[in-house]
């Protein structure tokens, strides 16, 4: 092939990716569920970003450590503290604002973890078949079936206080088995195609028919798991912290449940118990939705069909 | 049928022995002295030497590992620190209070969640599919502790209708055990279930009706409908009778997939509404760091997650006859 042909068709493949990224944005971008998902967690995001403010403008406003001088106990929002102080006179908002960063942390690298597991082990059990494929399989059903968060708790009860990364490792390492299912099935059928045929003929090794052609046509599907895998991610690191066995130098939304919880304060301070919760829910609600609408993109057998949901 | 069974109860024992065998060495793993763990601090010196000679824990590691299998088989699993009974009386005693909450609620909440899926699947595209639709949505994804300690504002502190938790009110009767029939009892532990019943139910229905109108609608689209409607059937007839018991069937899996993450929810609950269960047991054994107790209680729960998956795909291989095993 000479160079001329070789940058004709590069440029004809980008054009190509163009076009199927614009489709897929306009199916996306059609269904209201995607749309509200995504604005939400663009909110989200902000709220992440804009946790290392506060502290910056007034110590007080960390939302660990400060503590404001004039106030000790628990107080209703004011211009001061927009949603009040919790127990201590530490700044609720500034809380909320450290969750949010907290709970992408947590959900993000949880869910990117298990995805990343779940597609080694689906791929290798589908492409290898045999014992290999039994035996991952049954370990993937195995833990499965058990409860994440009860788990999570008895290894608490065995090496005593976790801190945030343990946490998100252990949620990591209880939920590929999920992906893993759907990566080995898609790989299963991949299998059978001529195309990875043509590459055994031409003598590709098994290393480089896995990821250079198997690999890049799991991974959509994988990612799209990776979204809803983040929404039990953050809510299993929520109920973790609302127990009490939480990161005790984390502020992240469950925490400041269990505060508002465990001091007693539920019934007297709405202004404290409502927005943890209510963030914890929206953000799971988002992934759900954004989840639900890449779902519709990635298959478009649900396009006509999901106009609700 | 019955070698089906048989097959699966055989992969329940041998996952059941994988968990025991992780949770042995993990045991030993862990930091501090494995004596320590087991063995109340507080205990007498006689009895702390029986506890360690009924767990071998001074003998060679691989009798400890066939003492261990042996004590969980018939059911020893120690004393428990905080109690001071040994473990087996107190699960005995809370397991019935898991069972009754958990089992109403997924009952309960699959066939609301079945029913209303069906009907929302009927009227798509309607107003009352909309509503459905995003109730569920919304509600199933609702963070389960802040809703339970939500209910129990409204309910319990403002309207003062329900009782903040418990199972049983602690009047004087009741602790004498005088004067009560079996039947204010049952209405009193009723009377206490609506809350934490109302938030389990509130988080769970959600999910099975999603299932249900999805499955509805691709069961609305098989040849055997249009013949229903030709044969001129009623509407009625065809949507109970020929099109939702097929539609049933991706929900009975998903009852069994989602059985660990209602269990989550299960235990969350009980420990809120301070309902006396196995969950609840779980969380406090933990956080009083009394590890014969927590042992336990996982085990206990583990095990019954593992049968109730047998039991669905039992049920699954009934409802669906094309499935032979």
């Amino acid at each position: 092939m000479s160079q001329q042909a070789v940058i004709a068709l590069k440029q004809a493949k980008r054009s190509l990716w163009k076009e199927r990224l614009a489709e897929d944005w306009r199916v996306f971008h059609s269904n209201p569920l995607g749309r509200i998902g995504l604005t939400l967690l663009i909110m989200f995001g902000l709220m992440a970003v804009c946790s290392y403010i506060p502290p910056l403008i007034d110590p007080m406003y960390n939302p660990m450590t400060g503590v404001d001088p004039k106030i000790m106990a628990s107080t209703g929002p004011s211009v001061r503290h927009w949603l009040g102080t919790d127990f201590m006179g530490r700044d609720i908002f500034a809380q909320l604002l450290a969750g949010a960063r907290v709970a992408f942390m947590v959900g993000v690298t949880a869910a990117f973890m298990s995805v990343v597991l779940g597609t080694a082990f689906g791929m290798t059990a589908g492409y290898m078949g045999g014992v290999t494929d039994t035996l991952l399989m049954r370990a993937a059903d195995m833990i499965m079936v058990m409860p994440t968060l009860l788990v999570v708790l008895l290894l608490a009860a065995l090496f005593g206080q976790l801190n945030i990364w343990t946490i998100v490792l252990m949620i990591a390492l209880f939920r590929w088995p999920g992906v893993s299912r759907v990566v080995r099935a898609q790989t299963l059928s991949l299998k059978q195609r001529p195309f990875i045929d043509a590459a055994r003929v031409a003598g590709a090794s098994h290393t480089r028919i896995i990821f250079r052609h198997i690999m890049p046509n799991v991974l959509p599907l994988a990612f799209l798991y990776m979204t809803f895998r983040v929404t039990s991610a953050i809510v299993i690191e929520a109920a973790l912290a609302f127990l009490g066995f939480g990161d005790p130098g984390t502020v992240s939304w469950g925490m400041m449940l269990q505060w508002v919880w465990k001091t007693g304060h539920m019934f007297r301070a709405m202004y404290w118990l409502l927005p943890p919760g209510l963030c914890i829910s929206l953000i799971t609600l988002s992934f759900y939705m954004l989840g639900r609408a890449m779902d519709e993109v990635l298959d478009p057998r649900l396009r006509d069909e999901t106009s609700a949901g | 049928m019955l070698k089906f069974i048989i097959k699966r109860l055989a992969q329940v024992v041998v996952v059941l022995f994988l968990i025991l065998t992780v949770l042995f060495v993990l045991f030993r793993l862990a930091p501090g002295d494995p004596v320590e763990r087991m063995v109340d601090p507080e205990m007498s010196v006689e009895d702390a030497a029986l506890l360690i000679k009924e767990f071998g824990l001074d003998k060679p590691i691989l009798t400890q590992y066939t003492i261990y299998l042996k004590n969980f088989a018939m059911g020893r699993f120690g004393k428990s620190f905080h109690y001071g009974d040994p473990v087996a009386n107190i699960i005995r005693e809370k397991l019935p209070n898991t069972v009754l909450l958990f089992t109403t609620a997924v009952l309960l909440s699959a066939m609301v969640g079945i029913s209303w899926g069906k009907i929302a699947a009927w009227s798509k595209g309607k107003p009352k599919d909309l509503a459905l639709t995003i109730a569920s949505l919304v509600t199933h994804t609702l963070f389960l502790p802040w809703l339970a300690l939500i209910m129990m504002w409204i309910f319990s502190y403002q309207l003062n209708w329900f009782p903040l938790g418990g199972m049983m009110s602690t009047s004087e009767e009741s602790i004498l055990g005088l004067d009560i029939t079996w039947w204010d009892q049952a209405l009193d532990i009723g009377y206490h279930m609506v809350l934490p019943l109302t938030t389990l139910f509130l988080i769970h229905f959600g999910s099975y009706l999603l299932v249900m109108r999805s499955s509805m609608l691709d069961t609305l689209k098989e040849d055997y409908i249009i013949t229903a409607r030709a044969k001129g059937l009623t509407e009625r007839d065809i949507r109970n009778h020929h099109a939702a018991p097929n539609a049933m069937l991706p929900v009975v899996t998903s009852v069994g997939l989602s059985l660990a993450f209602s269990i989550n929810g299960g235990a969350l609950t009980e420990t809120v509404f301070s309902w006396p269960g196995i969950g609840r047991e779980l969380v406090f054994a933990v956080s009083h760091n009394d590890y014969p107790l927590a042992q336990a209680c996982f085990l206990l729960i583990a095990t019954v997650v593992l049968f109730a998956n047998v039991v669905v795909d039992v049920l699954y291989a009934y409802l669906d006859p094309r499935i032979r095993y």
